[in-house]
């Protein structure tokens, strides 16, 4: 009978052979952190949004500031008149006909050719040949009819706005463009603050832990005193001071959030540096520079990252938040803040125009909130197997 | 008599205790001794005596409280880390733990170019590569091994690598502090064997921390002892486990397990009672005269110095 077994050779330099592939220390965190459904739908989401807002300016025919004024406080889904031979009125809430298409495509806003105060009624004109439409208001709703004492007509067809896709805010601009620059603005102004915050916050926080002692108690004193008075008084005061604008935006994040990125750096670095592979590097002759950029800063860079994903939401937040009180983002440049301020004036009429910027603000939030999560939990050393 | 390497002169290291002026940790206190070039001095101990304090303060990780140090006949002591670092080419340190000595961020190329990179002794990345392999062959590692990370490696190929990173440098002297402790029995005897063999290669001095008697005997010329930061018997290595004076002493070769049970049966029970008593207020007189059995009032006294009491055989005890 056969056997099953056979024997191998089997020599020492196998023994030697690490037989793993190798990954590095950032493969390793993607390997787990695609593993987590939400995760990798917020880096989704994040992508997706970037694209919006980086790519979508270019392809909209409309500008942030673009204005026309008789196309005011249009909604995204029209309500309309038809009129038969694919003509069709939408009356918006300035009591003006505006002439739609079939397919849904604003034409222009109707000419009012005659109006009579005693019997109410105006009269707007349409077509090649002048036909002309009336407006009765003797009852509410409006009655719009072809002729002066004809039928009424039913607005009973609904059609997508093909013109302006998500809908005109109070002074006639598209709202998907400014969207897509809203958007801009609040990634631009989030990974800026995050950026500059991170640069800030590791120097301070691993000066502060490596050198300990005296030096570091005098910096963490500082700290704490920027933290007990709540970080958005600091940044509307800050603001008070400056101009609207990006730059001072930045400036205003940029000044007191380190103090959270300092306080985990230095966290990190005080149980890093009593780690043996420090002393090891301090006993080789490391300098200074070489032990905090090779060892303590790669080391603490988990934390760093979750640390920072988590501020870009808040920074997001506060952009938003100072843009809707009015100190932030100056008009006519959109930002979802300031979206949001011109839509609660006209939130009964026109509540298309808050759900917008809302959904965004929102989307962005659980996206950066989600990639947060998944990072913190790829990063755990605990979770490791 | 062979060059002299190292120095130790009554090397003393206090840590401050947290919250008092007056108290400190006495971890070294006065502790001499010189190991001349390709010797091994092994420094055995129980936990917390010392040891892995003493090196570490002539390695300057700590600052000494007192004493002197002298590498190759210079004194370092007196010198700031700036000053220092030119010595420390000369003067390389083996780690513990092999898991926490290695940065997990980086690869084993840069680990072990480490001090190469920090001397500013290489030219070139090619240079640096191939000092790297050279190294890695003489750990008996290979060349593929230097792309990969540190947490790929199994713990004996972990510390080889931390062999290789303290060795590029060609150090006089080596200082092991514990280097075998964290390792598997079978993979022990390898690093220790490695250690030796480059030690012949290179001429190399060892200061060698263990808490393992029959590898310390197996790799030492001269051991040393130590009880709450003092040497209290210092002789050759065969002479101390055939020979052991100081009660201490002979406790701790009491408490090495022995392989033969009827050896075993036959040895004399001396193992050492009680605990080790607190560094922080060390015994009056003779440090180990709480748990002594010949201890007598004039040990609760008096110190006892550390004298010749055979030739090359120092020993700190009065009743001998």
């Amino acid at each position: 009978m056969q056997s099953q077994w056979e024997r191998i050779t089997y020599q020492d330099s196998d023994r030697e052979k690490v037989w793993a592939k190798s990954r590095s220390f950032a493969q390793d965190v993607w390997f787990r952190f695609r593993r987590k459904p939400t995760a990798l739908g917020g880096l989704i989401i994040i992508a997706l949004l970037l694209i919006f807002a980086l790519v979508g300016p270019v392809l909209s025919p409309y500008s942030y500031s673009q204005q026309d004024l008789s196309m005011a406080n249009i909604s995204p889904i029209l309500n309309v008149y038809p009129a038969g031979d694919g003509v069709y009125f939408y009356l918006n809430a300035a009591q003006k006909l505006i002439q739609v298409d079939g397919s849904g495509h604003l034409v222009r806003q109707l000419e009012k050719v005659e109006e009579n105060f005693d019997e109410r009624w105006y009269a707007f004109s349409y077509g090649d040949e002048g036909q002309l439409v009336y407006l009765d208001f003797t009852v509410k709703p409006y009655a719009v009819k072809l002729s002066q004492y004809g039928e009424q007509i039913q607005a009973d067809a609904r059609l997508w706005n093909r013109t302006y896709l998500l809908g005109t805010d109070h002074l006639g601009r598209d709202i998907l463009t400014r969207l897509m620059y809203g958007t801009r603005i609040s990634l631009m102004v989030a990974f800026i603050a995050a950026l500059v915050n991170m640069v800030i916050g590791i120097l301070y926080g691993s000066l502060s832990g490596y050198i300990g002692g005296r030096a570091d108690a005098v910096m963490m004193r500082i700290v704490d005193i920027i933290s007990t008075i709540p970080l958005t008084l600091y940044v509307i005061l800050i603001k008070v001071c400056l101009d609207n604008g990006m730059a001072s935006i930045i400036l205003a994040l940029s000044s007191v959030y380190w103090v959270d990125m300092a306080r985990v750096v230095r966290g990190q670095v005080l149980s890093l540096k009593q780690q043996e592979f420090v002393l090891a590097a301090r006993t080789i002759g490391s300098s200074t520079g070489m032990i905090i950029r090779e060892h303590l800063i790669p080391n603490a860079m988990g934390s760093v990252l979750v640390t920072v994903t988590m501020l870009i939401p808040s920074a997001i937040f506060m952009e938003s938040f100072m843009s809707f009180i009015g100190i932030g983002i100056a008009p006519p440049m959109a930002s979802l803040g300031t979206m949001c301020t011109d839509a609660v004036e006209s939130l009964r009429t026109a509540p298309y125009q808050l759900l917008m910027p809302a959904v965004v603000i929102c989307l962005i939030m659980f996206a950066f909130n989600f990639v947060g999560d998944g990072l913190r939990d790829a990063l755990d050393p605990k979770l490791k197997k | 008599m062979a060059e002299i390497v190292l120095k130790v002169e009554n090397l003393t290291k206090h840590f401050p205790v947290r919250g008092s002026r007056s108290r400190v940790v006495h971890a070294v206190d006065g502790v001499s001794f010189e190991i001349a070039r390709g010797q091994t001095l092994g420094l055995v101990g129980e936990s917390g005596c010392g040891k892995s304090t003493c090196a570490r303060t002539i390695i300057r990780i700590y600052e000494p409280t007192a004493g002197r140090i002298e590498l190759c006949g210079k004194d370092i002591t007196a010198l700031d880390q700036k000053q220092l670092k030119p010595f420390r080419r000369d003067m390389q340190m083996i780690f513990q733990d092999p898991y926490a000595s290695l940065n997990a961020r980086m690869t084993v190329r840069d680990i072990i170019s480490e001090p190469l990179r920090a001397h500013g002794l290489a030219r070139d990345a090619k240079e640096v590569d191939q000092r790297v392999n050279e190294m890695l062959a003489s750990v008996g590692l290979s060349q593929e091994h230097a792309r990969r990370y540190a947490h790929e490696f199994s713990g004996g190929q972990r510390q080889r690598v931390g062999i290789a990173r303290a060795l590029i440098l060609n150090p006089r002297l080596v200082i092991c502090d514990e280097p075998i402790s964290a390792l598997d029995v079978s993979i022990q005897a390898q690093v220790v064997n490695l250690l030796r063999s480059l030690q012949q290669k290179q001429g190399l001095t060892y200061l060698f921390i263990a808490h393992d008697l029959s590898m310390v005997r197996y790799v030492s010329d001269q051991v040393g002892v130590m009880y709450i930061g003092r040497l209290v018997e210092k002789c050759a290595a065969d002479e101390i486990y055939a020979h052991p004076l100081h009660p201490y002493t002979q406790g701790l070769m009491g408490a090495v397990p022995v392989a033969d049970p009827r050896l075993s049966r036959q040895k004399t029970a001396s193992s050492i009672e009680g605990d080790l008593p607190s560094p922080i207020d060390p015994p009056q007189g003779c440090r180990f005269c709480t748990r002594c059995p010949r201890a007598t009032q004039r040990c609760r006294e008096e110190e006892p110095p550390f004298q010749e009491a055979a030739p090359g055989h120092y020993v700190a005890c009065f009743h001998i």
